[in-house]
Formats: structure tokens, C-alpha cells, sequence
């Protein structure tokens, strides 16, 4: 042994000196960063890119169908929310307008900000997205700030952090990967339009390790000017109350070395936030779950909605609408995802994803559909990604059975 | 340590000794990079004096050899004091005489860094010392980060290097960070993963793949790099936590200082290829040098194109938003 050592000290004398690694000073790393990616894509849907089936006439025509199950994209625009001139309220999407035709898209380029200051737990982010759209058919090109926020780490021996500003939601787990290059597959669920919504308020973060159980507690909570559904359902950049809607996720954590487990529930509860007096409510209940072990990852989330029927008129990011129904639905998809790591950062990952969602406008006939969704992602790069994928829509109670079936794909390079 | 070797000799042989033991590394815990640089220090005293002592304990039985062969081993010691080697020397060259020139069989093989030199052309040991040259200078780039981690290596090109010599070493978790946050290691060392902070952490790396777990405050994770290559160092906690352990398969290798400063010590005469990675570079500098005796300086610039993941992946390869803090 003593030898050994001595071998030791002539090679560390060969091999220079001052060999216990580097760390910057604190201000090394240049305070201001700038990210992003362009996704492009290529869809075709099925018949005239809707879910609206030729024929029938019941109004107002998006509370008979899901109008958002035709998806093409990560942002959930459908291929076309065209309904012929039936009567609509206000439940549609967003559209890329190119009906049943095969085509290619730029679906979103996005810019994300992001300053940490150097010398205080601050960090400033703002993510800005660019939507080109070249069908006068569908939305117009437009330019979103999505998220723009202040965020506070007061204390570095704690995992807690505050939020100012317009933010992700906190409710279920979606919101996580709500991005194109972040998504594993193409389309957001048929509930992401209830979770996902970006609100204007305040939110705070608070996990706590529980070191001997390999296990953590977190809870997420927010209040905002708007409750978590997606813009054109729920006016983000006004309160029409002035009355917060507080949401959060109360989660748990399993972390074992070979094994990840983590669990969540979730509340929503404040004014519908498309009405004008904050007696019109409007609650949600999720729960999520995950589990991940070698190559799967198993995910899964329910939500509960209701809203309560208005007063007045709805107003929400589609504009000023006449009829203003209580709301109710059940839904919830698993996604089960395996990834094969093929070195270089390149990596493969097929998954399936099974989904179904119930909900009924008071007065209005109740549907009940289903999506079977398989597709393949493929990270080529670090920075680069392709994504295919095929939406089976079936329409099982309440809605006519229709073409709405999607094959769509996406490359998305990310800086 | 002059003293201590005249009040030993002054002894003389009269007396027998029970000899203490030889075992290293010492039992001192290590809990920092700083306790980690003691134990060093207190382990090379310490082999010094078992080297001296232990020569003198085989001078007493009469086993010249092995005194002559201690006290060899004793004057190769990196930076020996001056006095140290003043007293040993005719001390271990009177004991060589004894042996008759004979090496014991308990004598320690010459030292890697000198085998290939020794085995083609033998001379003698002061000579080679001094053949071996300093090469040092500086790296410039790295972008906005600067150059600072910059890790250099020479890899000899027209006859064999001296065997790697894996070490040990350790790397903290530190107010959610990995300190140091860039550490080069020889193929085959350990690094000890220590966790400092209050919280829990993890470290993983997707490639090559290995993954600690979760472990809370003061606990200690090791792992062995034994392929060579950069292995990106994540916590699966806290996405903004990024550190790199460069493996290199070459004892010639330093890392640049803040200000890009580096040198590296006993490069054996020769062509070399040198090498300079760097955390803010897709693609490492590369290039020649000839290493002669009296050393050689570089000035090396690597690129600054590279930023670290816009999205970390969390152990199972899935992309994870830094802004959300969690």
C-alpha cells in the first residue's frame, strides 16, 4: 500500500498540479439567455378537418361534438374548425385552417428570455411565440406572450420558490410539457384544454424531501385572473370579476433508484372567469399519476369540471357569446411511452395513448368520445426532433360518427 | 526530519523495534475538496517517514538491500526536501554497497512514469528526473463563460506514455450545485459524490449510464469512471444543477484556471498531440507539439458555441424546464 502511494505521488507529479477541478466564480455564466425552437409540421386529416358531421344541424353545433379532436399540433389547433355556417358558442379551438388537405405547417416559433441575475435568487422569463398561418381559412398569424414572470428562490436550503406574472398553470402534470420540443408525442390530450391555460397572478412552489422514505411532498399553488383552461375557452389577459381563481396541485414523489412514482391532486375554484359576477363558479378536480422504470414511462390524469350556467353573456378569447350553459365533463387519458437511448444523444421513443372525455352543456345532449393516439418520437440531435403520429377519434354516445381522424408529424429544431 | 534521521542512526542497532505498520491511506475522513488536500499532505509525510524508518529498521537487521531500496523509493519522492535528500543519499548508497548492488526482493518497482524510459535506454535515476519538461500556458475563448476548466491533455504520439494512475477524488453538492463544477480524472478514478446542502439530491448521467439515487445531507455516493469521455453530471431533483467529470486517458492532463493559466509537469520529451475541452465548445481544439527538454508553451483557444441544455433531461432522458424551479 505504501508503494502504491508512492506510485500515486509520482504520477500526480507528471501530471501537473491543481488537479481538483474548476468552478466559476458566480458570474461566470452569462446572466442573459436566450432559447427556443421552430416546430414545423405536416397533417392530414380526415374529411373536412372537423369533427362537425355534414348533415347535422343542431345548434349551437360545437356543443354537439368535440371540436377539438381533429388536433394537428402540440398547441391542440385542429385542422379546421369550419362548420359550414351552423350556429357556434364559443367551444372551438384554434384552427390552421387546411380542412381535409395535406399540408405543411410552421406551427409555432418560439422565443424564450430568460435572465438570472448573478447576484440574487431572481430569475425574469418570458417566453414570446410566433404563429405564421397561411390559410385565410383558419386563425390569422399572430405573435402571443405566452409567459412573462419574475421568479424568486428566497432561500437556497429550501426548495421553494414564488412566481409573479403570467405563468404555466399548476393544475395536473400536462403543463410540464406543453411544449413541442418538450411533448413526447404531437397533440396535447383531449383535457389539455381544461389544465393548460397560462394565467396573470401569483403562484407559489414548496417541496419537502423526506430523506429515509426516498420520497418528497410538494404543493403548487396559484391564484389568477383566470381559471386553467386555454385561451379561447377562458379570457387570459382579463378577469371579468376581478375575483382570483385559486388552483393547485398537492403531489408525491417516490424516488428510488431504478423506480419513479409520482402522484398528484389537483383543485380549481374561483368566478367562471367568462362571466361577470363571481357567484357564477367554476371547480375542477384532477388527479394525476406517474411511473416511470427503465425504458417506460406510464402517465395518467382525470379532471372533474363544472361550471355553473351565466347570467350574462359568455366572454371568452373567441369573443361575446349568447348562450351561457352550465358545463360539466369527466375525462382522462393514460399514456404509456418507451424510450430506447441509441447513443449521442439520439434517442427513440414509441408510446400510446388512450383517452376519453364526457361532457355535457346543461339543456344540451351529453357526448361521450374517445381517441386512440400511437405515434414515434426520434431525438436525432440534442437539438433536433422528429415526431409522427396517427389520432383515431371515435365518436361513442351523443355525438355523429365522422371522419376525424388525424395523421400528423412534427420536426422541431430547438436553440 | 534531518534530526529525527540522526537520533534514529544515532541509535544504532543495539535495540530492536517493533515497526508500526506501513498502511495507507490514512483513516481521515474526507469531507471536502480542503480535507481532501490535508489527507494528501498528512499521507505524503507520512509515506516519507515510513520510507525513512523503515530503511533504518532494515539497516538494524542487517537487511541492506531493503534499506538501500527504501531509501531509494524514499529519495524519488516528488520535491523531496533538499536536507532530506542531502542526509539519505550516502546513507542508501552505503546500504546499496552492503547489498553488493543487489536490489531486495521486497525493493518497489520503478515508478510507471519512468518504466518505458528505463526500459529503453537505463540512466541514471537523477538524470531522468531531470529529462522530464514543463509544458504550460494558456487558454483563451470559452465564450462568455471564459476559459476557466478548460481541460488539457498531451497525448504522446511517437513512443509510450507512463500508465495511468487512477485517484480518488470528490465532488460536492453544494447550495444546488456540483463543486467543482468541471473535474478531470484519469480512467479508472473514483469520484466521491458528497452532498452538502440541506435538501436531497440525486446524480445521474445518461451517458455512460449510472445513477445514485437519492441521497440527503451529508451522504456520499462514489462512482468509477473507467471510459474515457465527458460524462455530463445531472441531479434528477433540480434541473439547473449541471457538472462534468472529464475522463482522460492520459497522465498529462491540467485543467485551466479563471484565467486560462495551466501546466503540466513531467511530460516525457516528445511529439504529443494536445487536446482542450471545454464546456462552452461543440468540438474540442486540437493540435501538434514538440515537447523538448526544456519544455514548451502553448497558447490555445477554444470555441465559445456551445451553451449548456436549454432543456435538462431528467435520468430518464425526458426534457425538464429550468424556469419552473422544480
Amino acid at each position: 500500500m505504501m508503494l502504491a502511494t508512492l506510485a500515486l505521488l509520482l504520477a500526480q507529479e507528471v501530471s501537473g498540479s491543481g488537479q481538483d477541478g474548476y468552478t466559476p466564480p458566480a458570474d461566470a455564466q452569462p446572466p442573459l439567455r436566450i432559447l427556443g425552437y421552430v416546430d414545423l409540421g405536416w397533417a392530414r386529416a380526415q374529411g373536412n378537418g372537423t369533427s362537425f358531421a355534414p348533415g347535422d344541424t343542431r345548434i349551437p353545433a360545437d356543443y354537439g361534438v368535440d371540436t377539438f379532436a381533429p388536433a394537428v399540433n402540440s398547441r391542440g389547433d385542429v385542422a379546421s374548425t369550419d362548420s359550414q355556417g351552423v350556429f357556434t358558442n364559443g367551444f372551438l379551438p384554434h384552427s390552421v385552417g387546411i380542412g381535409g388537405h395535406p399540408s405543411f405547417l410552421i406551427n409555432t416559433v418560439d422565443l424564450d428570455v430568460r435572465y438570472v441575475s448573478p447576484s440574487a435568487p431572481l430569475m425574469l422569463f418570458t417566453r414570446a411565440q410566433l404563429l405564421p398561418r397561411f390559410s385565410s381559412a383558419g386563425d390569422q398569424t399572430s405573435l402571443l406572450v405566452e409567459q412573462a414572470f419574475a421568479r424568486v428562490i428566497p432561500f437556497s436550503s429550501q426548495e421553494f420558490a414564488l412566481t409573479v406574472g403570467k405563468s404555466d398553470s399548476v393544475f395536473g402534470i400536462e403543463y410540464l410539457e406543453n411544449e413541442a420540443n418538450l411533448r413526447t408525442g404531437v397533440t396535447p390530450s383531449l383535457i389539455a384544454r381544461y389544465t393548460t391555460g397560462q394565467g396573470l397572478g401569483a403562484k407559489a412552489f414548496y417541496r419537502q424531501q423526506i430523506a429515509p422514505l426516498w420520497s418528497a411532498l410538494s404543493l403548487n399553488v396559484a391564484a389568477s385572473n383566470g381559471g386553467t383552461l386555454v385561451d379561447t375557452l377562458s379570457p387570459q389577459s382579463a378577469s371579468q370579476t376581478g375575483t382570483p381563481v385559486f388552483s393547485g396541485r398537492l403531489g408525491y414523489e417516490l424516488n428510488l433508484p431504478s423506480v419513479e412514482v409520482k402522484l398528484g391532486f389537483s383543485a380549481m375554484d374561483g368566478p367562471r372567469n367568462d362571466q361577470s359576477q363571481p357567484g357564477v363558479r367554476q371547480k375542477a378536480l384532477g388527479a394525476d399519476a406517474r411511473l416511470v422504470f427503465s425504458i417506460v414511462e406510464l402517465r395518467a390524469e382525470g379532471i372533474h369540471l363544472k361550471q355553473d350556467e351565466g347570467a350574462g353573456d359568455k366572454i371568452n378569447g373567441l369573443g361575446t357569446h349568447t348562450v351561457v350553459s352550465g358545463f360539466e365533463v369527466w375525462g382522462g387519458y393514460a399514456q404509456l411511452a418507451l424510450g430506447f437511448d441509441l447513443g449521442s444523444a439520439r434517442r427513440i421513443s414509441f408510446y400510446g395513448r388512450y383517452e376519453r372525455r364526457h361532457a355535457q352543456f346543461e339543456g344540451f345532449t351529453a357526448i361521450t368520445v374517445d381517441r386512440i393516439t400511437g405515434g414515434a418520437r426520434i431525438d436525432l440531435l440534442e437539438n433536433l426532433a422528429v415526431k409522427g403520429e396517427y389520432l383515431k377519434n371515435r365518436e361513442l354516445e351523443g355525438a355523429p360518427q365522422v371522419d376525424n381522424d388525424v395523421l400528423t408529424s412534427s420536426l422541431i429544431y430547438s436553440w | 526530519m534531518t534530526l529525527l534521521l540522526a537520533l534514529m542512526l544515532a541509535a544504532g542497532s543495539a535495540q530492536k523495534h517493533d515497526w508500526l505498520g506501513t498502511e495507507l491511506p490514512l483513516p481521515l475522513t474526507v469531507r471536502t475538496p480542503q480535507d481532501l488536500e490535508f489527507k494528501s499532505a498528512a499521507e505524503r509525510q507520512y509515506l516519507i517517514f515510513n520510507l525513512l524508518a523503515s530503511g533504518k529498521l532494515a539497516w538494524d537487521q542487517g537487511d541492506y538491500a531493503a534499506a538501500a531500496s527504501h531509501w531509494e523509493s524514499l529519495l524519488q519522492v516528488p520535491g523531496l526536501d533538499a536536507d532530506l535528500d542531502r542526509v539519505v543519499r550516502p546513507f542508501a548508497e552505503q546500504a546499496r554497497a552492503k547489498a553488493g548492488g543487489k536490489t531486495s526482493e521486497a525493493a518497489p518497482p520503478p515508478p510507471a512514469a519512468t518504466r518505458e524510459e528505463t526500459a529503453a535506454a537505463p540512466r541514471p535515476q537523477r538524470k531522468r528526473e531531470s529529462a522530464a519538461a514543463t509544458v504550460e500556458g494558456v487558454v483563451s475563448g470559452g465564450g462568455a463563460a471564459g476559459p476557466g476548466g478548460a481541460v488539457i491533455t498531451l497525448k504522446r504520439t511517437d513512443g509510450p506514455m507512463p500508465a495511468l494512475q487512477p485517484s480518488k477524488k470528490v465532488v460536492l453538492q453544494q447550495g444546488k450545485a456540483f463543486v467543482p463544477r468541471v473535474l478531470a480524472v484519469p480512467a479508472g478514478s473514483a469520484v466521491v459524490f458528497r452532498n452538502e446542502d440541506a435538501i436531497n439530491h440525486n446524480v445521474f448521467s445518461l451517458s455512460p449510464h449510472f445513477d445514485t439515487g437519492l441521497y440527503g445531507k451529508g451522504g456520499e455516493k462514489e462512482e468509477t469512471f473507467d471510459k474515457p469521455g465527458v460524462v455530463q453530471l445531472l441531479c434528477n431533483i433540480h434541473s439547473s444543477m449541471i457538472g462534468y467529470v472529464v475522463v482522460v486517458d492520459t497522465p498529462y492532463y491540467a485543467q485551466a484556471d479563471g484565467s486560462g493559466a495551466f501546466s503540466i509537469k513531467g511530460v516525457t520529451p516528445g511529439e504529443y498531440e494536445v487536446e482542450a475541452w471545454h464546456e462552452s465548445a461543440s468540438q474540442p481544439t486540437r493540435q501538434k507539439l514538440t515537447v523538448p527538454r526544456e519544455g514548451a508553451k502553448l497558447a490555445l483557444t477554444v470555441a465559445g458555441d456551445k451553451q449548456p441544455p436549454a432543456f435538462p433531461p431528467d435520468k430518464y432522458g425526458k426534457p425538464r424546464q429550468t424556469q419552473l424551479g422544480y
